[in-house]
Parts: structure tokens; sequence; C-alpha cells
């Protein structure tokens, strides 16, 4: 690889065997330190009471279903879950298909203000979410949207929005014009030419985009809190509600992070490369 | 009658919209931006200037009864003027600039180390990927859990730990001094992945003629970090610097459920504080009052970033 002989050059002093036998080493305990906490969680959930309150932790341990069961039948989590998919769904589907555009006008088109524009835009994602919390409750009380799933996803549309605009224009900009220009000229409108020319080409990145903006939505909790209670209630807060007090019951609490966290672990099995490739995005474009 | 509608109905709308179609390269971005926009200015625009609005009265929700004027700068000159915020302010700031601080330096320094291609990449990928995947509460309930008192695995090794080297169990959540290392400690271990990520993007983008130009030179190798890699590294540096801050000055959910704002206030945050204000004490308007200077706050620290960043790179240009 061509970045061996950079790298050769950034540190001199070590001998090749030697340094790959210690950064294996670090690789192993960074894995450990990510990895461990989590599993430990997840493990919990696996328990019964007795085991998961134990003041000695339990490494082994006949696994039992006692939590989930009591989230699912007791609880009715699923409802949430439910919710918890429409919404990050819904909203992900609204904010890539309306953003796409702007996104496009963007990287496509030389008008006067587009550098404001676009400044504008990305300010709305500096904004602290609580900081307009307040004044979007009052508002969603007035136009009674408050607890409902369409609230919701207005909201997290809006939210996803600004980053959806930062992504994809960058990837936009990495399409040459001339495709669909020629496009147009064979007789297409414009339409027909974004839809069979520019739009193909840009699936990968809109995937990439959808991944990141669909976990973000699934895993927003403070609006949530505050503005949802029983129909439209989410994940996040629902989970909150079993870590309050002192005597927390953890493995029920390790029961609702598997069950919030399974669709994301599932995501980035299949989905590691492109989630990669989204995330840096703005480093690689900018 | 129905032959006339239908032979001018069409092409009126025709050159109607084609006004505004893709031949009209000043209206048609606009066209396509409008979507956009306008619900931003729904979300974004029109709650900034109700919470100016609101910030100017003395509203207090769980008081409805109590007469509401105009008081102007009031609630700002308060706020001020009381030690809460400024020690709020005082801990955001701690807070912000010890995590980033960190996770910068540890993510460019794992940067550095993956720039070589590394066996089972995939799988450790995963790994690194975990913290920042998992749901920010997810993350702050994982280590509550962890450093809980009489359960956490955390406490319960330090603890051993502590009976083999003789050192008292640590209070991590319950002294004042320490909640908040370990609240950045937390911090760190959810975001460095994320600054490695900007960071490793980064480093693959940097040509390689001025690291052979450098070895011909005979550069030392710390040399060649601070003269090329760093002033190249910089507009990826700037992102993923700036990005963590602004995120990390709001933290939330971590702080929420860790230790809610104490020991006492040690903890307590500008976003904590203004969550106190408006949803446990229902001062709307303080707490509207708040969140405006809270953003300016932001706004500074963003352009001060990129201020400072821009003309270094012009520098280097």
């Amino acid at each position: 690889m061509s970045t061996t002989d950079v790298y050769a050059i950034e540190s001199p002093a070590a001998p090749e065997v030697q340094r790959n036998w210690w950064v294996y080493i670090v690789l192993f305990f960074i894995c450990l330190i990510n990895f461990v906490p989590y599993l430990w969680v997840v493990m919990t959930g696996f328990m019964d009471r007795a085991a998961a309150t134990a003041a000695t932790p339990t490494w082994l341990f006949v696994p039992t279903f006692e939590a989930f069961s009591y989230l699912i039948f007791e609880k009715g989590i699923l409802w949430n879950f439910l919710n918890s998919t429409v919404v990050a769904f819904a909203s992900t589907v609204l904010s890539v298909s309306i953003g796409m555009f702007c996104a496009y006008a963007i990287a496509r088109y030389d008008f006067t203000g587009r550098d404001d524009v676009s400044f504008w835009v990305l300010t709305n994602r500096m904004m602290p979410p609580v900081a307009v919390l307040l004044p979007i409750f009052i508002t969603f009380q007035t136009l009674k949207l408050l607890d409902t799933l369409v609230g919701l996803i207005f909201l997290y549309t809006a939210m996803q929005l600004p980053f959806v605009v930062w992504m994809l224009t960058g990837y936009f900009r990495d399409i040459p014009k001339r495709y669909e220009e020629s496009a147009m000229v064979d007789g297409d409108t414009w339409f027909a030419a974004f839809r069979k020319v520019t739009l193909p080409l840009m699936m990968p990145s809109i995937t990439a985009t959808a991944i990141f903006v669909m976990i973000l939505s699934w895993n927003e909790f403070a609006f949530a809190t505050f503005l949802t209670s029983i129909n439209a209630k989410t994940m996040p807060p629902a989970i909150m509600a079993y870590s309050i007090g002192a005597n927390v019951e953890w493995n029920v609490l390790g029961a609702a992070v598997v069950l919030i966290t399974a669709p994301l672990v599932l995501f980035v099995l299949i989905m590691q490369r492109q989630l990669i490739s989204g995330l840096s995005q703005g480093v690689v474009k900018e | 009658m129905a032959e006339t509608i239908a032979t001018t109905t069409p092409t009126e709308k025709v050159s109607f919209l084609s006004r505004f179609g893709p031949s009209n390269k000043k209206v048609f971005p606009w066209v396509l931006m409008a979507p956009t926009l306008i619900i931003l200015f729904a979300i974004g625009v029109y709650p900034f200037l109700y919470a100016l609005n609101i910030a100017s009265h003395n509203i207090i929700l769980s008081k409805p009864y109590l007469p509401q004027f105009f008081v102007g700068l009031y609630n700002y000159q308060s706020l001020i003027q009381d030690p809460e915020f400024w020690h709020a302010l005082k801990t955001t700031l701690i807070f912000t600039i010890e995590a980033v601080f960190i996770e910068f330096w540890l993510g460019l320094g794992l940067a550095l180390l993956f720039q070589r291609s590394i066996r089972g990449m995939s799988v450790v990928r995963i790994f690194i990927l975990i913290p920042m995947i998992l749901p920010p509460l997810v993350a702050a309930l994982v280590w509550r859990y962890m450093f809980f008192p009489g359960a956490g695995l955390v406490t319960y090794y330090s603890g051993k730990l502590g009976q083999v080297l003789g050192f008292e169990p640590i209070p991590f959540l319950s002294d004042p001094d320490i909640a908040l290392q370990t609240l950045v400690f937390v911090d760190v271990w959810e975001w460095t992945p994320f600054m490695f990520l900007m960071l490793a993007a980064g480093l693959a983008q940097i040509p390689r003629q001025p690291y052979e130009a450098a070895e011909i030179d005979g550069a030392s190798a710390w040399r060649v970090f601070w003269t090329i890699t760093m002033p190249l590294l910089r507009p990826a540096i700037l992102i993923a610097v700036v990005i963590r801050t602004m995120d990390a000055f709001r933290t939330y959910e971590l702080i929420v459920v860790m230790t809610r704002g104490g020991p006492g206030n040690a903890t307590t945050t500008l976003n904590v504080l203004l969550t106190k204000t408006g949803l446990e004490f229902f001062d709307a308007s303080r707490a509207a009052a708040l969140s405006l200077l809270m953003m300016m706050v932001i706004i500074v620290m963003s352009f001060v970033f990129v201020r400072v960043f821009r003309s270094k790179t012009e520098v280097a240009e």
C-alpha cells in the first residue's frame, strides 16, 4: 500500500515487527474498552433479578428471558418500538427526499446568495435542541401536535435537513454535470434527466446519508421526552423511565437496551462501509 | 365551453410554471430549495423569534394567572447577575474544552496508528464504531451502571483493586470534583471514535509528495508531523473540532442520566440549568433568555474557531 512509506517516515524509530506487535495490543485494548461496558449491560438483560442486582458481578449464568417478557407483555414496549420505527423511517424518507433537491441546487447552480444559504442551513444544526424546545412545545400545544407521531415526524424531518443538505451537497459536486446535460440534449426533461442519470449515480451516497439520519432519529431523546407522553412515546424516553430512582432493575434496563440497540447493531454489521464513508464525508469534501 | 377550457388552461399552466422551471437558471434553484427553507424557517427561525418574544416578558408556565407584561432585557440582566449562571458557564466550558482536547489528541493518535492497513480491520472497525452508534442515552445508562455504587463493574473492580493497593473506594459520581471528570471520561469514550474517523479521512486525503520531499531532506519524524501533517490536516481538524465542540457544549443525555447536574451543582452545565429552569421551575421567560445567551456563546465560539483556522490556513497556503 502507498501509505506504508508515509508511515515509515513518520515513525522511523521503531523496527517494523515490534511496532506491529504493540499496535495490535493497543487495538485489542481499545476494542475491549469499547465493547465490554455494552456487552455487560446486554448480558444483564438476560439475567434474573437476583443476579443483576448482586454486589459481585456474575459472568456465568443461565440466560433467562424474564426481563424481556416483562417489558413486552406487561409494559407493552413493542408499541414504543413501533413508534420509533415509524418516526425514524418516515422522517428519514422525508428529510432525504426534500433535502436532496436543496443540496442539488446548492451544488449545481451558481446563484446569488448561494454561500449564505448553505451557511444558514448549517447554522440550524448549531442550535441546542433544548433552546427551541419551549417555543416548539407551546406551538405544538396550540396545533394539537403534542404526543402525536405526525408532530414528531415533522420535527425530526426539520432537524435532520441541515445534515442531509450538508452531506448530499458534497456528493452531488462529485457527479459531473455533463452526464445529465447530455441526457437533456437527447430530449429528456430536467426531471427525467435527474431521475434517470443523477439519481442512480447518487444512490450509494443517499443510502449512506439515509442510514445515518435514521440512526440520529432513532436515538433522539430530548424532544421525544418532552413532546410525547403515551401514544407517541418512542424508545428513548420509554427506556429512560426504567432507569429513574435508586432501585433500578438492571436486568429490565439491560433488556430495554438490547431492544433499542438491536436494529443499530444490525445496521452496523450490514452497512459498516457506507456508514464510515457517510460519517467522514464532511472532511473529505469541504 | 369545455373545449375552450381544454385548449386554454394547459398552455397557460405551462407558461406560468415554466417561468419557475429548469430553464430559468436564476429562479429554479430557489424552487428546488423552497421546501427545505420553508421547513427550516418553521422549526428554526420561528421558534427562535418566539423565544426572543418569551424572553422579553415574564411568563411562568406554572402560574398562568399572573399578569404578563413586557420586561425588556430584565431576564438577561438577572441571569448575568446570577452566580449560578456563571458557574454553569464555567462548568460547561471546562467540560467541553477538556473533553474535546482529549478526544482530539487520542483520535489523532489512533488515526496515525491506523494509517497503515491493519489485519482484521473490518472487525476492529465495528468495535470502534460501537460507542458512537449507541444512542447517547444508552451510552449514558451503560456508564451509569458501570459506576453505580454496589452494582457497577467499575466500582466493584476498582474497589477490589483498592483493597489490594490500599486506596479508598473512589466516589466516581458522588464527589463534586471527580464527578465532572467521570463525565469527561464517558464523553471521551463515546466520541473519540468520531474524532478518529474524521481525522483518518482527512489523513487519507493528504498527498504523498511533501513526505517524499521531506524524506530526501532527511527531516525528523517530529518535524514532518508539525510542518507537513498538521498544516495539511487543518481543514479536517477544523470540521471535526467545531462539530465536536458544538455537540459537547450542549451535551444533555449524558449529564441528565449520570448525575442530574449534581452532586450539588457541580456538573450543572448550561443545558442542565436550562432544563431545570424551564421544565422544573417552569420559568419560561428566564429559560428562553438563558437559551438565547447559550446560543450567543456557541455562535461566538464557532466564529472564533473558523476565524483562527481560516487565517492560519491562508498563511499556510
